[in-house]
């Protein structure tokens, strides 16, 4: 029983300070007069990058598959380093992708 | 400035909706969310183990039927297989740090595709604190494992090159937490953000494959996450350099 009440008192302790955070705010959408750049370099800034990086992917897939369809056994293998890779290549999409809305949110 | 929440239109979430809880505190009450629900699984597994105990059943064997003991096990033995490739030996003393942080983020990702929940690893918030657990975590294990020794992973491979790529390996380091996080919130806002603007678009039936694809998504990030973070790890205990 006691473990349970500690267990308890502990959990109010770390989500107590949450109670505070729910206090009311208020935001406003500012208008920007160069509205219409922001807008054109988020959509083609995370085009480009999108492009890029789906080059990127495809051929680290493509050679995965090669490297599969060669030897099946390896595919365990190349699964981890291949998850790995595509993860990298993507963070670098998604980078531009955080910027894209950034850049949407000043709008 | 940069602003940590990534979204930038408001998300519908019934926290805000009901609670009338302001929409940039969601994140926090749904990581209180999740990690309840972690809680909760936890004892319910608990007790199973005590209830087999009870009987003298060995607890190590598992349930004849199909419970959610054995689905938990049977995860976590593949978890744990695959922290084994990296890490090698040292798989079980980092395995309880890395599984939590996989099922924290798989739990929360996951809530992301209950409609009127939003995930809280959309946040930069959450990301950076379990980002910067990791970093910490590693820097301890290098120092731990090979003492003041650990600093020649600062150093490269030469010499006269040791003030160049000490700076460099600096900045990597310092940027590892930041980008794991940047990748996870990035990815679970983008993921949310096609799921909003399909189920807007039709709401019927079209958002089911991109619920699909966010299942996917969901699962890699978290995935991809405690890959990172083992593969760092293995970096900081190992003794070739």
């Amino acid at each position: 029983m006691k473990k349970w009440l500690v267990s308890i008192v502990t959990f109010v302790v770390c989500f107590l300070p949450m109670a505070s955070a729910f206090a009311a705010e208020t935001t406003k959408a500012g208008s920007n007069a160069a509205g219409w750049a922001i807008a054109l370099a988020a959509g083609i800034g995370l085009g480009i990058a999108a492009f890029g990086g789906a080059l990127g992917q495809g051929r680290a897939a493509a050679s995965a598959l090669e490297g599969i369809a060669r030897n099946p056994e390896a595919s365990g293998k190349l699964f981890l380093p291949l998850i790995l890779g595509l993860a990298l290549i993507e963070s670098l999409v998604i980078y531009a992708f955080v910027i894209a809305l950034q850049l949407v949110g000043k709008l | 400035m940069f602003s940590l929440s990534l979204a930038s239109g408001e998300h519908f979430s019934l926290f805000s909706y009901f609670l009338k809880m302001n929409h940039g505190y969601v994140h926090v009450a749904m990581a209180a969310t999740v990690t309840l629900l972690i809680v909760w699984l936890s004892l319910l597994i608990h007790r199973s183990f005590k209830r087999d105990q009870e009987i003298g059943r060995d607890p190590l064997v598992p349930d004849d039927k199909l419970s959610l003991r054995n689905i938990v096990e049977i995860g976590l033995e593949r978890l744990y297989q695959m922290f084994q490739n990296i890490l090698g030996h040292d798989a079980e003393k980092h395995f309880g740090l890395l599984a939590s942080i996989f099922l924290y983020i798989l739990i929360s990702n996951f809530m992301g595709l209950i409609p009127g929940f939003l995930p809280p690893t959309d946040n930069m918030n959450t990301n950076l604190a379990i980002g910067l657990v990791v970093f910490l975590y590693y820097n301890y294990q290098g120092f731990k494992e090979s003492g003041v020794g650990y600093l020649k992973h600062f150093m490269g491979p030469v010499v006269p090159l040791i003030p160049l790529m000490f700076v460099i390996e600096l900045v990597s380091h310092i940027v590892r937490p930041i980008s794991l996080s940047l990748r996870l919130a990035g990815n679970m806002t983008g993921d949310h953000q096609v799921l909003g603007v399909f189920s807007n678009m039709t709401p019927l039936l079209v958002p089911v494959i991109f619920m699909a694809l966010g299942f996917l998504v969901c699962f890699l990030q978290a995935f991809v996450f405690t890959l990172l973070s083992s593969v760092y790890i293995a970096m900081a205990v190992s003794h070739d350099h």
